[in-house]
């Protein structure tokens, strides 16, 4: 039962798992709740009714990653050419694929090997890499890494954002000038230079670049958060509340937060888009999370200059990328237009 | 006519038939100019001056700006290219030979060693006479002294010149990079420690120009002034290969007057940037970031005595000289016994991409060039030229660099170094065995290495080419025998049950370098070792080094000078990284190989010493310090009207052998680079097609 404690791939395994089907329950949960909710229920079926396909490219990538977040240790075939393997939290995405490494590049479809002409062990929808490992695979396998990513940086992100913001916006004087101070200065820093800086500081890790995003992107949500709560303090109900003595926290959670809820939906998920490109920029610059497209992008992109082109590393992750992001912005427009009362006056 | 602003602007006085007629004019006129300025624009792309070609020049590419031409600091490639044409050497190599011979340069022979009482020994050199400094401003401040003055006012070179080029490597302010090697010369550090003392102590002493003080301090015991063109050098203990040394430009004769001229004070620049050589070439213009042009020395002896035909001013006879291909016989032999340089000039530019440079190698407008990764499948079809390159007249000229490339294994670690004994023998054979490096080769050099089976590379004395490692050869059977057999069955740990665990500690953290890493990693997975990769960036990695956190690693070593002892001291118990910061990073300590090592040093090039050798290499067979992975290929394209190239591998002066055949050049250049015109034609008919109309339209409407 020890080792199910000590660090490992037991652990990590269970982690993986666990943390994967919570998520699940939770977004289960969530969407009942919202089921229940006339008003909110509508508008979210007026965005699934307009935004059909991107919602289920969505729910394509969400399954990908669960996929490959629900492992655990020992079990199924081994291939022969890694021993380790065995020992390792394997997820049901890397128990599908595991066959041999291939020598080295092969062709979409191939049956041989690109270079050497070498027999492969088996055909591969979108090719194999240099180090002959699936492409099709790898790109599968970065999906996780993406909305990890995207989700993890967020939960930093948000609530971050949230806080400094309505605390400006609420109370402002001092407090305000000082918040407003900080926010100013984070957002005249060079964007790319402080995540590089904040990454080599840190430490390489998807923790630490998680981390790194979150500080660095939390400014413009803070903004309009205090923009927002300086005019809901105006507000009939909440000077009424404020006149009845009623404590500012009561009053910040009862009734500016609720209020500001759509805006926190809108901006995390145009947040999540914004974030798994900024990973894509990092990789490019060497200092990104092991496994994610822009590392495969990144890794492959002397291949394009080779002579012949050697095209199927960089296209899938490039595909897959821009696919989750096209989706991601495309729900996103959607849901402001159905949840922003401002837009939603204009549409009307 | 609508009355808009548009038109109000353009309307003109009463429209009289002529004045239309010349508003339709101008179309023509307006077209032929655009099609006079694509055609001037377009009929070349030459980046030279049309009267150089028919001239012999060398026009080469270079990627990185030199650092230094000061010739006791540069040490690195980037600086050799203008350090190494420049600065002329005592003792140079023979041109063609390998292994690699050395023979007379500045000095008539390559001196004997005499061995002196108390195990010192003695090397006289005797220079060439007449041998003079390229003309310089330097040597025009003040009276020209006819004990160093020719009758025509070039400055000779003098015995005295080499000691002041000894003084400045051993002087600590100089920093020169190879005092180490150099303190062999009898009293070399203490000279420098006496100097530095001096200099500490009084102030008024360092403010002197350099070679007052350099006088003041008195003789370097090690060196004796026997005549203006004589001298002598005495080592402390034998030490063979001091003459490498004395091939290379560190110890090129200096002149005082430029060390005290360049100061890089008064708007002079310092000898970083400025060269006073004796070599074949002199520096013209030295504007790195863009442009380097040297031109042949007329004061270089090879030009003004020809008739000496001396070894290394005269292209060598093909006589006694082995290895070459039929096409290098083709092209060599003509050139046997022609006076060097050949060349008049060397045009060298900067470029950054290598594709760009590729591209300018095709069109003729570079005479030689590496090959890129990306372009390899087109310039190289199964290990020779393809076709397309081989009509062009290219010549593909393949040799291996003496380098190698290994992985090393942290002998201070408690699981893969000495401390386990036996059991991390085991382990270490077991990974060695299983490491693949032809096949590393094959995908990330383009097949550009040589498998290495030792520390040693081709063209060195004690390379075999038919000795093959044991633990070399891919061999997985014996490897999970062996990794049995150290208790590590299937790769398990019998104390975590899981597989072992070790870590790869690199330098790289680029995605790029991580796949290559990830490439030896997954080698040692098929035997269930797992091999983490713990990258992190150089520094952070100097500080794993220097702490010993580190269990393996991969680096590489390049020779310094043709001699096995330049690779195998990388493994002796007193260079180890622990116990004294030397370059032994593997930190093998092994007393049997440290005393083969000692008496391996100092012997000559015999049938004993490579006895000795194959000794030293059976210990390292059988220990496996290192998984030696491979000696790279250098792969370098030379236009068929470049004459005389033969790469080298080391840095070493090769330049003054080619030759340029400017005519065939040019024939060339003009047939590779026929103007494209038809897409100016479609362009400007598409344009054409545009304004036309709009013009029309415009004139219809005016009326």
């Amino acid at each position: 039962m020890s080792e199910f404690f000590s660090p490992g791939p037991v652990r990590d395994a269970l982690t993986s798992s666990v943390i994967a089907l919570t998520v699940l329950l939770l977004a289960v949960i969530a969407i009942i709740k919202v089921r229940k909710d006339e008003p909110l229920a509508a508008g979210f079926a007026e965005v699934y009714r307009r935004r059909r396909f991107s919602i289920a490219v969505l729910v394509l990538y969400c399954f990908v990653a669960l996929l490959d977040s629900i492992a655990w240790v020992g079990g199924g075939s081994v291939s022969e050419g890694d021993l380790v393997s065995a020992h390792e939290a394997r997820s049901v995405i890397d128990r599908v694929f595991s066959r041999p490494r291939e020598r080295g590049y092969s062709a979409p479809l191939a049956d041989k090997e690109f270079y050497e002409g070498s027999p492969l062990a088996a055909r591969h929808v979108l090719g194999t890499n240099v180090l002959g490992e699936d492409v099709l695979y790898l790109t599968l396998k970065g999906a996780r890494v993406a909305l990890l990513i995207g989700a993890v940086t967020s939960l930093i992100t948000i609530p971050l954002a949230l806080f400094f913001g309505v605390l400006a916006g609420y109370f402002g004087g001092r407090l305000d000038d000082i918040i407003f101070f900080i926010m100013s200065t984070l957002a005249s820093m060079p964007g790319v230079l402080l995540l590089v800086a904040l990454v080599m500081a840190l430490g390489q890790g998807t923790l630490s670049v998680c981390i790194a995003l979150g500080v660095t992107s939390w400014v413009g949500f803070a903004r309009l958060t205090r923009g927002e709560t300086m005019k809901l303090r105006q507000v009939d109900y909440v000077l009424a509340a404020r006149s009845l003595g009623v404590r500012p926290a009561r009053i910040i959670l009862r009734h500016i937060i609720p209020n500001l809820l759509h805006l926190i939906v809108i901006t995390f998920v145009l947040l999540f888009s914004g974030l798994v490109l900024s990973e894509a920029t990092l990789s490019w610059l060497g200092i990104g999370v092991g496994g994610s497209w822009g590392q495969m992008i990144a890794q492959a992109k002397d291949e394009l200059s080779r002579d012949p082109l050697i095209w199927w590393n960089v296209v899938p992750a490039g595909v897959a990328l821009f696919a989750l992001l096209l989706c991601l912005n495309l729900v996103g427009d959607a849901l402001r237009d159905v949840l922003d009362p401002r837009t939603r006056r204009l549409r009307a | 006519m609508r009355a808009d602003g548009q038109t109000v602007l353009f309307a003109r006085r009463p429209n009289l038939r002529g004045e239309e007629s010349a508003q339709r004019g101008l179309l023509p006129v307006l077209l032929g100019t655009l099609i006079a300025a694509v055609l001037a624009l377009g009929c070349t792309n030459r980046p030279y001056a049309d009267e150089e070609s028919h001239e012999p020049i060398l026009y080469v590419p270079y990627g990185e700006p030199p650092k230094t031409l000061d010739p006791a600091v540069a040490y690195s490639t980037a600086d050799h290219v203008v350090t190494g044409k420049v600065y002329d050497t005592l003792l140079d190599y023979h041109y063609l030979k390998r292994p690699f011979e050395l023979i007379g340069g500045l000095a008539e022979h390559v001196p004997e060693a005499e061995p002196l009482e108390g195990g010192r020994v003695r090397y006289q050199f005797r220079l060439r006479e007449d041998l003079r400094f390229a003309r310089d401003a330097c040597f025009e401040e003040g009276p020209k002294d006819p004990a160093r003055f020719t009758e025509d006012g070039a400055r000779r070179v003098l015995a005295t010149d080499f000691l002041f080029s000894l003084s400045r490597v051993a002087d600590p302010a100089v920093g020169s990079p190879v005092v180490e090697p150099l303190s062999h010369i009898d009293g070399l550090v203490a000279w420098g420690e006496r100097l530095a003392a001096r200099r500490k102590n009084d102030a008024e002493f360092a403010k002197r120009r350099v070679s007052q003080q350099y006088q003041e301090i008195g003789a370097l015991s090690g060196f004796e002034v026997l005549s203006d063109r004589e001298f002598a050098i005495t080592l402390h203990s034998p030490y063979p290969q001091i003459l490498y040394w004395f091939a290379m430009p560190f110890t090129t004769p200096m002149a005082f007057e430029a060390v005290d001229y360049y100061t890089g004070e008064g708007g002079r620049p310092s000898l970083d940037e400025h060269a006073v050589g004796t070599g074949p070439f002199v520096l013209k213009r030295y504007d790195k970031r863009a442009r380097i042009v040297l031109e042949k020395n007329p004061d270089w002896y090879g030009v003004r005595h020809p008739e000496w035909r001396a070894p290394a001013a005269t292209f060598p006879s093909l006589e006694g000289v082995t290895g070459l291909s039929a096409a290098n016989i083709e092209d060599f032999a003509p050139l046997a016994g022609r006076s060097l340089p050949m060349l008049t000039r060397i045009e060298m530019r900067r470029e950054e991409e290598t594709i760009p440079t590729f591209g300018k190698f095709m069109q003729g407008y570079y005479d030689t060039s590496g090959i890129a990764r990306e372009s390899f499948n087109r310039v190289v079809h199964e290990g020779g030229l393809s076709a397309e390159m081989a009509e062009r007249g290219m010549r593909l000229e393949k040799s291996v660099v003496p380098a190698v490339f290994y992985l090393g294994f942290n002998m201070d670690d408690p699981v893969v170094g000495s401390a386990a004994g036996e059991r991390s023998r085991l382990l270490r054979q077991a990974m060695s065995l299983v490491t693949n490096s032809e096949e590393y080769c094959r995908l990330f050099l383009n097949g550009r290495g040589l498998p290495a089976q030792s520390p040693l590379p081709p063209g060195l004395f004690g390379y075999e080419e038919d000795y093959k490692n044991p633990y070399r050869t891919l061999n997985f059977e014996e490897a999970r025998r062996l990794l049995a057999q150290a208790g590590y069955p299937g790769g398990i740990d019998p104390k975590t049950k899981r597989p072992l665990k070790l870590t790869f500690d690199v330098a790289d953290t680029s995605p790029e370098s991580r796949v290559r890493f990830l490439f030896w990693t997954n080698q040692w997975r098929k035997l269930g070792i797992n091999v983490e990769l713990s990258a992190t960036n150089y520094n952070k990695f100097q500080e794993k080094v220097r702490d010993g956190a580190y269990q393996i690693f991969q680096w590489g070593w390049v020779a310094d000078y043709p001699d096995p002892e330049n690779f195998l001291f990388l493994l002796t118990g007193p260079m180890a990284r622990s116990a004294s910061g030397g370059p032994n990073t593997a930190n093998f300590s092994d007393p049997e190989f440290d005393a083969l090592f000692g008496t391996m040093k100092t012997m000559e090039n015999t049938e004993e010493r490579l006895e000795v050798i194959r000794k030293m290499r059976a210990i390292l067979e059988r220990e496996r310090p290192w998984i030696e992975l491979f000696h790279p290929e250098e792969y370098a394209l030379a236009h068929g009207w470049l004459r005389g190239v033969k790469p080298a591998g080391l840095s070493i002066a090769t330049t003054k052998y080619y030759g340029v055949d400017a005519v065939a050049r040019e024939q060339a250049r003009r047939e590779w680079n026929r103007p494209i015109l038809w897409p100016a034609w479609v362009f400007l008919a598409l344009l054409a097609g545009l304004i036309g109309p709009l013009i029309g339209r415009y004139l219809k409407e005016r009326t």
